[in-house]
């Protein structure tokens, strides 16, 4: 069972180096001197510039990935991801509160905190909403409801916000983006995505015994209502920081574990470190696009997922219509 | 020129006949305006300025424009004056122009400067239709006095530079702020990037272009993502080793003669030393 993970880690690493060597489209082409005649530039390029975006990119997308998987084994949903869960945007309303009214100037560390408070929140009422219904709609629903209530929030945040910008801002708070971000949102963020992991990645074992159901699971030992606790605040340290230095990036969450299931026996546990590999090799490859192929001014990252990801739920649907539930 | 003369063939009543006598109740709905009447006109002919020439971060005649009634540009407002003649720009809301000329009140537009001879005739034509072509010629003397005192020496290389602001937008040579930088003596990254008027610059471009002045906007700003580009580490570490100039918005959001402020002032980093032309 090794060799899929060889496969992804490689692929992750390649896909990383990729990232650090592609510049921006848009930048000045023919009259610029090659950079290896000027090694601090370079340097100051590379390590500043390039190196802070490949970072985030592999961290933001294992992020989603694992979240996807832990979402989709613990609440036994193949549609189950931040995005559409509600956990993403409310993430994006608690930075977007934080950064325009000037909470992150005071304490940096106040903007991820904001988004870890909101999409915790955000993740629990949707949970809280489905409680008790085994239906798989419910819960997408619920979603759907506390997305729309995160949406209409942010947008209400940003008019109200001092600065002229802030309304158009928008629309990086819901696709989310990796252009030119710093070593200090690597910095701010990854202590708590770091946290975020490690509550989740420990799940594992109670995922594989919640597939036989809860009652196996509960007579097994695994207490239910102390991993759906882990589960929502490993979900929410971990996104909560993400999307508050990169935006909301939606369908890495959802498409990820789908495609990584056959490939490690369908065993919830082994596909959580999977997923985090998956994850981060789906996001720096979209950001490698949005960088080849935008003209002008960069595309948003969530475009590129959205592409990606969008026709996939619609495959997920169709398929499920016809067979049932998987 | 041609604008002007058109709309006063349309006055009623004077068709054919050439007008002699100066507007006397001016009021101005666009910001640009309101700086040119401020520059060229006496104060008991203004009727009204917009309500943005008091504005610290946009105007350049704050401190003249206190005392004289606002208007919000809407065409009641305007009409409640009275006025004989109203200036407004391009840009202003078409309606309400529209519907002012419609209403048989005397408007004229002034466009936007691409370059120094368009900021010198926009000055003329202003003046013109305000009734005072000697005091617009004096205040273009006044400009040029400037700008010859900050041009380059003919044949010496230009140094680069770059202006630079919230979402990495840049300045290209046919826009006002261009016209400034290449009056100062500079030559221009957005031109050589490929950015005629105003476009998106993404800071890996800024750096590889390797400009010797780096020219940001000095406007206070409340907290948002579009000005985090500015503070990016890497942009600044990079004005530890080149020449920074910071300039009031306030000084080239409009034609007209502060514009020779910036200009000299621009112009001196490059004649004092901070700024080294390096014959590219």
């Amino acid at each position: 069972m090794v060799w899929p993970f060889l496969v992804l880690g490689g692929l992750t690493v390649v896909l990383f180096a990729l990232s650090l060597a592609t510049g921006p489209r848009g930048a000045p082409g023919a009259a610029v001197p090659d950079l290896r005649h000027d090694p601090e530039l370079l340097r100051l390029i590379l390590v500043q510039i390039r190196l802070p975006r490949a970072l985030l990119g592999v961290m933001v997308g294992a992020t989603l990935g694992l979240s996807g998987a832990v979402l989709q084994g613990f609440l036994r949903n193949p549609l189950a991801e931040p995005g559409l869960l509600g956990a993403s945007s409310s993430a994006a309303l608690g930075a977007v509160i934080a950064l325009y009214f000037g909470l992150s100037a005071l304490f940096p560390a106040a903007l991820p905190l904001a988004g870890i408070a909101g999409s915790a929140l955000g993740l629990m009422l949707v949970i809280l909403l489905a409680r008790g219904s085994g239906s798989i709609l419910t819960l997408i629903l619920a979603g759907v409801a506390v997305n729309a209530l995160a949406g209409a929030l942010t947008a209400l945040a940003l008019n109200l916000a001092p600065s002229p910008y802030a309304a158009m801002e928008i629309v990086f708070w819901l696709l989310g983006s990796l252009a030119d971000r710093s070593l200090e949102d690597v910095g701010i963020a990854t202590p708590f995505m770091l946290a975020g992991w490690f509550l989740l990645l420990r799940l594992g074992r109670g995922l594989d015994a919640l597939s036989l159901g809860e009652e196996t699971a509960r007579s097994l030992g695994f207490d239910i209502p102390r991993l759906r606790l882990e589960m929502v605040l490993g979900v929410g340290l971990s996104v909560g920081a993400a999307v508050a230095v990169a935006g909301s990036i939606g369908f890495v969450g959802l498409v990820v574990p789908h495609l990584l299931r056959p490939l490690v026996g369908h065993r919830p546990g082994l596909l959580l470190p999977a997923s985090a590999l998956g994850g981060a090799a789906l996001t720096l490859a979209a950001d490698l696009a949005v960088r080849w192929f935008s003209a002008g001014q960069e595309l948003k990252l969530g475009v590129v997922t959205a592409l990606v990801g969008a026709p996939f739920f619609l495959y997920l649907l169709v398929r499920m219509r016809r067979v049932g539930p998987a | 020129m041609i604008l002007g003369i058109w709309v006063l063939a349309g006055l009623p009543g004077i068709a054919g006949a050439a007008v002699t006598a100066p507007p006397r109740h001016i009021v101005s709905i666009n910001l640009c305006t309101d700086a040119l009447l401020l520059a060229l006109v006496p104060r008991s002919r203004i009727a009204a300025l917009s309500h943005l020439a008091t504005d610290p971060r946009l105007s350049p005649v704050v401190a003249l424009a206190r005392g004289i009634p606002q208007v919000h540009g809407a065409a009641e407002e305007v009409l409640a004056l009275d006025p004989d003649l109203v200036v407004a720009g391009r840009y202003t809301t078409r309606e309400t122009v529209l519907l002012l000329r419609r209403l048989g009140i005397d408007v004229v537009e002034l466009g936007l400067p691409t370059s120094m001879n368009d900021v010198r005739r926009q000055i003329r034509e202003f003046a013109q239709w305000v009734g005072e072509p000697g005091r617009g010629e004096r205040v273009v003397a006044a400009l040029d006095a400037r700008l010859s005192a900050a041009a380059p020496d003919p044949g010496t290389p230009r140094p680069l530079a770059a202006i630079y602001g919230p979402n990495g937008y840049t300045a290209g040579p046919r826009t006002l702020e261009g016209a400034v930088l290449r009056a100062a003596g500079y030559a221009n990254l957005a031109g050589r990037a490929g950015i005629e008027t105003w476009g998106w610059l993404p800071l890996e471009g800024l750096l590889r272009g390797r400009p010797q002045l780096l020219v940001f906007e000095e406007t206070g700003h409340a907290p948002d993502l579009a000005h985090r580009v500015l503070a990016h580490p890497a942009l600044v570490r990079v004005q530890r080793s080149i020449a920074v100039a910071s300039v009031p918005g306030r000084l080239w959001s409009c034609a007209g003669p502060w514009v020779g402020e910036v200009v000299q002032r621009l112009a001196r980093l490059r004649q004092e030393g901070p700024v080294q032309g390096r014959g590219r």
